[in-house]
């Protein structure tokens, strides 16, 4: 798929599906939290989350399986009720506004939950309707259109049964998006999917985010699709948020300071002494195996010329440096083990 | 609620029961049973095999505990025309009430449980569609298919015992009769859509088909109790009987789709684990 077809496709404005301002006031969040609380019984599933998500950002839902993601997305569309706190989307509060504010989502749930007996064209067709779509033609180029993008408009007449997990994955965010809202919540977009496609969501994820401005909640394991696409991420654990901020601010966060790895035809004590003169290095570790020297900084971007400066001046060879920077998966897998609970 | 989109959840439904076969076979199976076997048997068994034609004894046994305005009926009539007529007319009329009430049960039930259990029901509950929207096209689904079979199966009944007992009554077409059109156009949809009523929003409640099902078939009970009434000789239903429970049965049905609007939260179906 080419980002030209991504254009073509979301070349139309977002749709204004009973989707108004209440308060004719411009949106500065598309979706705002205050202390959510879900409990089922004695068990809290999701523990006073408070978040704000500004209009075009995509938003990570991180965490391991239980951390309450799912039921904060269901509270979000109005599936179920919180038990405290209160959240507005896309302006709707979702205790008083419910209708208002499934008109305003478009939902990727756990499951592709689509009708097995019906054909694509027929599940779509359905949703759209039911989403308000009430022109006949309205839906059926819409439909024909994002069928076409996922390559799907040749098995259109075919029942869904018959379709492998990845193309029922597709069908689910054409559902999701086929009448054209403002905020998706997308639960797991690429499970299942192979690369190709999985890049292909991904790509229709960002160019929604970019060029049209819809906001995307997006719960995931994958900490790739978290990498590439979120603006913010929240890891949650046990219902709660752990920490909140940019993947390039929780790899920070977690993994504290970034590492420079140079590799130097040999080292010598003079080299050494040159790096840590430099006023830059914290650490300097080195593996005279490979004459290698890892060393670590406050901050890469201005340190990184001083020390090879110093290493050049002390007449050290250098055959390559890197910065090494820890994963988002990394930064996770710390969090989550770090969690106190 | 708008009339469009209780048809939309009406359609999306039809679409799927259309080709599912295990929905579809007791919708067709208990309205042919009842409708072309039952008077076949009836009308033909005794001419085909003497040993099964009535005698003057297990008649009168029969008519003991008959009103007198249908005795008077049958008061010209011979041994066997008075028990086919009694039969096809009387006993056999009850059984009217059970088929749509059948033919709904499978669908009623399958109706959110089904859904639930085929995991397609969270996307239908994210969607704008209101939950009375949803609920009475849930009811629909469940509603029209039955009449209709209920209306079919008495135009194939009425044909068949006409055609079957015509040499045997000199040509006396016996029905439609007003009894008959009471219950068939008044009694049998209100009371369908009573069962209707109460098996969807139970379907809501509970965890799968199966279980929905069972409960609904507790809701027959009341039906096949008027059955054994008329067949017993201990109630008879009589047009003005018929008409008094159309009603009374109306009223219940207002409260029933009241109760189970109010009662069918998209909150409390997906906080239940399947």
């Amino acid at each position: 798929m080419s980002l030209n077809k991504v254009a073509t496709l979301l070349n139309q404005p977002a749709q204004t599906l009973g989707y108004t301002n209440p308060l004719g006031l411009s949106r500065m969040f598309s979706i705002v939290t205050e202390g959510l609380t879900r409990k089922f019984n004695a068990f809290t599933a999701v523990n006073h989350l408070s978040l704000e998500i500004s209009e075009g950002e995509v938003f990570g839902l991180l965490g391991p399986n239980g951390a309450g993601k799912t039921t904060t997305l269901r509270m979000l569309a109005c599936l179920i009720s919180p038990t405290e706190g209160s959240a507005t989307i896309a302006g709707y509060d979702i205790r008083s506004e419910p209708l208002k504010v499934r008109q305003s989502v478009g939902i990727l749930t756990e499951n592709p939950s689509l009708y097995e007996r019906l054909t694509a064209y027929e599940n779509m067709d359905f949703f759209a309707e039911a989403y308000g779509l009430t022109e006949s033609s309205e839906r059926h180029s819409r439909i024909k259109e994002l069928l076409e993008f996922f390559e799907l408009w040749d098995r259109r007449n075919d029942k869904v049964a018959t379709f492998s997990k990845g193309m029922k994955q597709k069908l689910a965010i054409v559902r999701a998006t086929v009448h054209n809202p403002p905020i998706l919540f997308l639960d797991e977009p690429t499970a299942g999917l192979d690369p190709e496609s999985a890049k292909e969501i991904r790509d229709l994820m960002a160019s929604l985010s970019q060029h049209e401005k819809r906001t995307i909640l997006l719960c995931t394991h994958h900490l790739e699709d978290a990498e590439k696409l979120c603006n913010r991420v929240t890891i949650m654990s046990k219902g709660k948020t752990v920490i909140i901020g940019t993947p390039e601010e929780l790899r920070e966060e977690t993994t504290g300071q970034p590492t420079i790895h140079i590799i130097l035809r040999a080292i010598n004590k003079k080299i050494i002494d040159a790096i840590e003169r430099s006023g830059h290095a914290k650490t300097v570790t080195t593996n005279a195996a490979d004459s290698s020297l890892a060393v670590t900084v406050d901050d890469a971007k201005t340190a990184t010329p001083e020390i090879i400066r110093s290493i050049v001046h002390a007449e050290g060879s250098i055959l390559s440096v890197n910065i090494l920077r820890p994963s988002l998966e990394e930064a996770y897998l710390k969090l989550i083990r770090e969690d106190p609970k | 609620m708008t009339l469009r989109k209780v048809w939309l959840v009406f359609r999306k439904d039809w679409l799927e029961i259309r080709r599912n076969w295990q929905i579809l076979m007791p919708i067709v199976a208990v309205p042919i049973f009842v409708s072309v076997l039952l008077p076949t048997v009836i009308v033909l068994l005794p001419n085909l095999t003497p040993s099964t034609a009535v005698s003057a004894q297990n008649l009168e046994s029969i008519m003991k505990n008959l009103p007198s305005n249908v005795l008077n009926e049958i008061s010209t009539f011979t041994a066997q025309q008075a028990l086919i007529y009694l039969l096809t007319l009387y006993f056999l009329a009850p059984l009217f009430l059970v088929i749509p009430v059948m033919a709904s049960s499978v669908i009623a039930s399958d109706s959110f449980a089904g859904e639930k259990e085929r995991k397609t029901l969270e996307a239908l509950l994210a969607t704008p569609l209101s939950d009375a929207e949803l609920f009475i096209g849930k009811v629909l689904v469940a509603f029209i298919p039955a009449v209709i079979i209920t209306f079919a199966s008495f135009a194939v009944y009425s044909t068949m015992v006409d055609v079957l007992a015509l040499p045997l009554f000199s040509g006396k077409i016996l029905l439609p009769n007003t009894i008959w059109m009471i219950m068939i156009f008044g009694l049998s949809p209100i009371l369908s859509l009573t069962s209707i009523g109460l098996t969807v929003t139970i379907s809501a409640k509970v965890k799968g088909f199966r279980e929905a099902q069972q409960i609904s078939v507790i809701l027959l009970a009341p039906i096949l109790a008027l059955v054994f009434g008329q067949v017993s000789g201990t109630l008879f239903l009589g047009p003005s009987i018929l008409l008094a429970l159309t009603g009374a049965f109306a009223l219940v049905d207002l409260l029933v789709f009241y109760a189970g609007v109010k009662a069918f939260k998209r909150e409390e179906i997906l906080s239940k684990p399947t």
